[in-house]
């Protein structure tokens, strides 16, 4: 037999994630329904969505009071091309694009959006995308649970398409890029 | 609600040719050491002796049994731990070596495993080139 050359080292971490919370829930039970909601600080006015329960900035709680709805439409402030490596486990197997987008009537942004419905060459910084919600209303299932991780809008977006309207420029985006 | 996730890092290293011998020799039930300048014997083997840097010499065959040199007693094993149940982590000096190797050992308690004590290496049914060929230490008599 050959002499061992190689060695495995297998490291698992396993972990609850914490139960979401009833504004978790509540944003999630929306986003089923085609509706994004945010929560409007009543001092500074930004919006913040998901909702927070609170503005970080002006350190005040926030309710359903201050709910307001978030345009389905927003900008791709910024992007990455991902190119799958094909280690033990990867499910992907072709490039594929994560965004942050800037929704219209939101101060804050949502990451790792997969832009699946758009071709790699054309997305930009600035573009102009609108969601597309599946049709029978589904996929709230692991929703809740996404939410909760801080992962945008999880899975109830079927794909997003470009609007075709104009590119924002870059300073109209520029508070909004990491 | 609850959602469990898990994450995994499946690596796959290359040993290099002195912990790769030392692995050869665990798949063939066997300790391998390696002898510095100085002529100490490494049990498990680095590739430079510790004390002076140098590279070392040639590889040595050690024994299967040894003297427990400190132990600590496992009151609850871990679910990843090698033994279901209590157990002591234990540094064994085996017979040749002048360092110890770190191992379980199955003793049954805590007052087993004392410094001194005589052990030997229980193999695993199945040896595959890993740390793991040895099951545990178990008590000499």
């Amino acid at each position: 037999m050959d002499p061992v050359q190689f060695m495995s080292h297998h490291t698992a971490v396993e972990y609850k994630i914490p139960e979401p919370s009833l504004l978790t829930i509540h944003f999630g039970e929306e986003l089923a329904k085609g509706r994004i909601i945010g929560h409007k600080c009543p001092q500074c006015g930004k919006v913040y969505m998901p909702p927070r329960g609170y503005c970080p900035l002006c350190v005040v709680e926030t309710t359903e009071a201050n709910e307001v709805e978030v345009s389905n439409a927003g900008t791709i402030t910024t992007f990455s091309v991902i190119t799958p490596l094909q280690y033990q486990g990867q499910e992907e197997t072709e490039d594929y694009v994560q965004a942050t987008l800037l929704l219209d009537g939101a101060d804050t942004t949502i990451m790792v959006m997969r832009m699946d419905g758009i071709a790699i060459a054309d997305v930009r910084m600035g573009m102009r995308v609108r969601a597309v919600f599946p049709t029978a209303g589904g996929g709230a299932a692991s929703n809740s649970q996404l939410i909760a991780r801080g992962m945008g809008l999880g899975d109830a977006v079927d794909h997003w398409e470009p609007t075709g309207e104009p590119d924002l420029t870059r300073e109209q985006i520029a508070e909004h890029i990491l | 609600m609850t959602a469990t996730w898990k994450l995994e890092f499946p690596y796959r290293r290359s040993v290099g040719p002195v912990i790769g011998a030392f692995l050869t020799g665990l798949r063939d039930r066997k300790v391998v050491g390696v002898r510095t300048t100085g002529g100490h014997v490494l049990v498990p083997p680095f590739e430079y002796d510790p004390d002076t840097g140098d590279a070392v010499g040639d590889m040595v065959d050690v024994g299967s049994s040894g003297v427990i040199v400190h132990a600590a007693w496992v009151v609850e094993p871990l679910r990843t731990h090698p033994l279901d149940r209590p157990f002591a982590w234990a540094l064994v000096r085996l017979d040749g070596a002048d360092t110890p190797l770190l191992h379980a050992l199955d003793c049954g308690s805590a007052d087993r495993a004392g410094p001194g004590t005589r052990v030997r290496i229980r193999w695993a049914a199945e040896t595959t080139g890993h740390l793991s060929d040895i099951e545990c230490f178990e008590l000499e008599t």
